[in-house]
């Protein structure tokens, strides 16, 4: 195994880390959009309560996915950005607002003022935005639509739209809240918010279905949009796609049988071989189907050097982590005051 | 606007933004951490509600610092593709190692500001660390990849291939220690002046009490040590510049003609097209002096270099680099008056109106400051990207549509702007809560503290 493939089965796992933790939150966004009624407003309050102190934690690994690939992979990632300027530009106008738009919403004095709504909905529209557009950028270098050199103006415009992107997209954002609804549910019924685990497990029931019918329809138009991953797929891929499929039953069953906590891991489960049929299917191509994951990789002493750096980063940033996650997702405190202040 | 042009204005805009927001998430955390100390050491709960009000500050602050990073993140690759291209090649390192340092800033924050109640004090002050270490260190790593752009190290070209890459040459390049510690005492300097500014603000307001009393003084401490060392860094760094980018030095200092014991020239309108300053302050072999100590030291001007290699925007370049000192200088002499006054009075320094107008001015100046001291090493760095090895116009995307994108990002920048500082002036104006013991005043606010 090259340092090279070393090196992107890294980053691939914090891409990975990325889609089950960021990608919830996003996920969190969309729910937040689809709220209605009385319990709006109280639904609005539970999620920013859940995000509050993870949603940046989870947001930076989306910086490590993409310093990880700058400098890892500089040629790559010169062509990702170069190829796909215009839906990464409309992705990263969505990260900034869902960011800006939940943090004001969350710190604003007033609650009920028309500053406090508008960033609100912000908040809530570029969570439904942009995990579309990363799905859609993401499915077009998958689909070999992005060109390594020669780009021309009707690349740029145009080249990253096809039905195969566009699916793939939609069940980015399925996806995402899949995660979301199977998370939200676990954490009410740890605070003990009663009305709010029967809600959110028929969330995750409805979107997880939905996940199931656009992964086989991105699968089928694979078979002409994207015939290097169609190929990859069949001839080392299966058992991963086999393993994706298993893991999202298992999940209906653990939500059908009230075991939040399983289910949860399940999804990422789900979600990490969801994510590793499509890299191993990709192989050996990072970008289908000129560049290969060799072609596109810094020279072989950088990467070792930055994989020792990867190393010690994560010796603690790894613990942190954990101990972030213990004190304010598996040890739940529900205090008197807390239960007043719903 | 063409390309070029349009996206130099949308990476600058992008990081002064970046960097005006960011260096309060590098300076707060530091006083966040000294005030609770000293509350958990003096018992006295004052000192820790001067941190829980910080606190929230930084939370916002911290958050507009990440989103406007990840815009960074993503415009170095889709407005400037070749350079990343390159620079990921050889300066990499710093780049990752940046992520690191802010994944454990971030991780710790969320403790920090969410957990006053499920923390002990002791933990919750601990906390508290890792936070302002991580952030000085992800400054330093960005900002010697930043110094690696103007004196670029640890590769070599051979046959047009970048070869024999030597990543710890790249992040110890030349400029490295003199960048990097001048911007991580920036981010205390105008922390500590922008925090005195807001308490000296409400003592104009006729507002008295020991919470304003520590506000002002811790900041103004900090204050006192960073700023002499800032302006003695700055120093080092013109001299450092003058020997390794000359072109950038002659710029700043508006030297278009090679002389013997120059004149310092404050000011005025340096015309590329003429070779002349027009309207500048001149003190005679007052730059000969500053570099050398000497009379008539040589300084190579502009005159020395092609004039294909000089930066597009001299007069920016200068008039940014005086605006720089002159704040810098400013600031300098607010800190030290109030220092003398209070010396002599005590308390009474409060009562001197035009002292507390100084620091409150004393606040925007530095961030100014800051601005145009970027101004300088970025603009005086054109036409390179990266000195000497890419020019910025080799670099750029070749997507057509970045005037639009720049638009784009001018309201987005605006609106979070607004809606910041709105947000900011409205965690001032809260009422002070009375509190009488360090346990109340940790658990106050559970509802507050925990996001809702």
């Amino acid at each position: 195994m090259s340092v090279a493939l070393v090196a992107l089965s890294l980053v691939w796992a914090g891409f990975i880390a990325y889609v089950a933790l960021g990608g919830a939150d996003f996920g969190a966004g969309v729910w937040d959009l689809l709220a209605s009624g009385p319990a709006a407003r109280r639904q609005h309050q539970f999620i920013s309560r859940v995000l509050g102190p993870v949603w940046e934690a989870n947001h930076v690994w989306l910086i490590f996915l993409l310093v990880g690939l700058m400098n890892l992979f500089p040629t790559a990632f010169a062509t990702f950005m170069s190829a796909l300027f215009i839906p990464l530009t409309i992705a990263l106008v969505g990260i900034v607002l869902r960011g800006a738009g939940f943090i004001f919403r969350t710190h604003a004095s007033q609650d009920k003022s028309m500053g406090n709504r508008l960033w609100s909905r912000v908040f809530s529209i570029s969570s439904l935005l942009t995990p579309f557009f990363l799905g859609v950028s993401a499915a077009a270098v998958a689909g070999g639509q992005i060109r390594t050199s020669g780009i021309t103006q009707t690349d740029l415009l145009t080249g990253w739209i096809s039905p195969f992107s566009v699916a793939v997209g939609v069940m980015a954002v399925a996806q995402c809240a899949t995660l979301a609804a199977v998370y939200l549910t676990a954490e009410a019924h740890a605070q003990g918010e009663k009305e709010f685990v029967a809600a959110y497990r028929l969330k995750a029931l409805i979107s997880s279905g939905l996940v199931s019918v656009l992964g086989i329809l991105c699968v089928a138009l694979s078979v002409t949009a994207a015939p290097w991953l169609w190929s990859g797929l069949l001839a080392h891929a299966f058992l991963y796609v086999g393993g994706t499929v298993i893991m999202g039953l298992l999940v209906l069953v653990m939500l059908l049988l009230k075991r939040y906590r399983l289910a949860s891991l399940f999804v990422i489960l789900e979600t990490a071989l969801m994510l590793i049929s499509w890299g191993v299917s990709q192989y050996p191509y990072l970008i289908p189907p000129k560049l290969t994951i060799e072609q596109a990789a810094n020279s072989p002493a950088m990467i070792t050097t930055m994989l020792v750096a990867l190393l010690i980063g994560m010796a603690i940033v790894l613990p942190s982590l954990f101990y972030l996650f213990r004190v304010f997702k598996w040890t739940p405190i529900v205090t008197p005051e807390e239960t007043q202040a719903q | 606007m063409e390309n070029l042009l349009a996206a130099r204005a949308q990476m600058g805009t992008s990081l002064a933004f970046h960097i005006i927001f960011s260096l309060f998430g590098i300076g707060l955390p530091l006083f966040l951490c000294i005030a609770e100390g000293l509350a958990l050491k003096t018992k006295n709960p004052t000192w820790l509600l001067l941190a829980r009000r910080w606190a929230k500050a930084s939370a916002v602050l911290f958050a507009i610092g990440a989103v406007s990073g990840t815009i960074i993140s993503f415009e170095l690759g889709l407005l400037w593709p070749t350079y990343t291209k390159f620079a990921g090649q050889v300066v990499g390192l710093p780049f990752l190692l940046e992520g690191f340092a802010f994944f454990v800033e971030a991780i710790f924050l969320g403790l920090y500001l969410y957990g006053w109640n499920r923390l002990s004090p002791r933990v919750h002050w601990l906390c508290s660390f890792p936070i302002w270490i991580s952030g000085m260190l992800s400054a330093w790593f960005i900002i010697s990849a930043n110094s690696w752009m103007n004196t670029p190290a640890g590769f070599v070209i051979r046959n047009g291939q970048i070869t024999d890459v030597n990543p710890w040459q790249a992040i110890f390049n030349p400029s490295m220690p003199y960048e990097t510690i001048h911007m991580l005492l920036a981010c205390f300097v105008v922390t500590s002046f922008v925090m005195a500014g807001i308490y000296a603000f409400a003592f104009l307001r006729g507002k008295r009490g020991e919470y304003y009393q520590k506000g002002l003084l811790l900041a103004l401490l900090i204050a006192l040590i960073a700023t002499p060392l800032q302006i003695f860094t700055g120093d080092l760094n013109a001299r450092f510049l003058a020997q390794a980018q000359p072109v950038k030095f002659a710029a700043m200092e508006g030297d278009f003609q090679t002389e013997n014991g120059p004149p310092l020239r404050i000011g005025g309108i340096a015309d590329p097209q003429t070779g002349q300053v027009y309207y500048a302050v001149e003190i005679p072999h007052g730059e000969s002096l500053l570099l050398y100590l000497n009379l008539d030291g040589h300084v190579r001007g502009l005159d020395a270099f092609a004039s294909q290699d000089w930066p597009n925007a001299i007069p920016y370049v200068h008039l940014s680099f005086d605006t720089m000192v002159g704040c810098g200088f400013f600031a300098l002499l607010v800190v030290l008056l109030f220092w003398l006054f209070f010396w002599r009075q005590k308390q009474r320094v409060i009562e001197r109106r035009w002292l507390l107008w100084g620091i409150i001015l004393a606040g925007p100046c530095t961030a100014v400051a800051v601005i145009c001291g970027w101004m300088v090493t970025e603009m005086g760095r054109q036409p390179w990207v990266i000195n000497g090895f890419l020019r910025t116009s080799d670099a750029v995307t070749p997507a057509p549509w970045v005037s639009f994108s720049f638009l784009v990002f001018v309201i987005i920048y605006l609106l979070l702007a607004i809606t910041l500082i709105r947000l900011l002036l409205g965690l001032m104006r809260q009422p002070l809560p009375q509190v009488q013991s360090l346990v109340e005043t940790y658990s106050m606010g559970l509802e507050e503290s925990a996001g809702v």
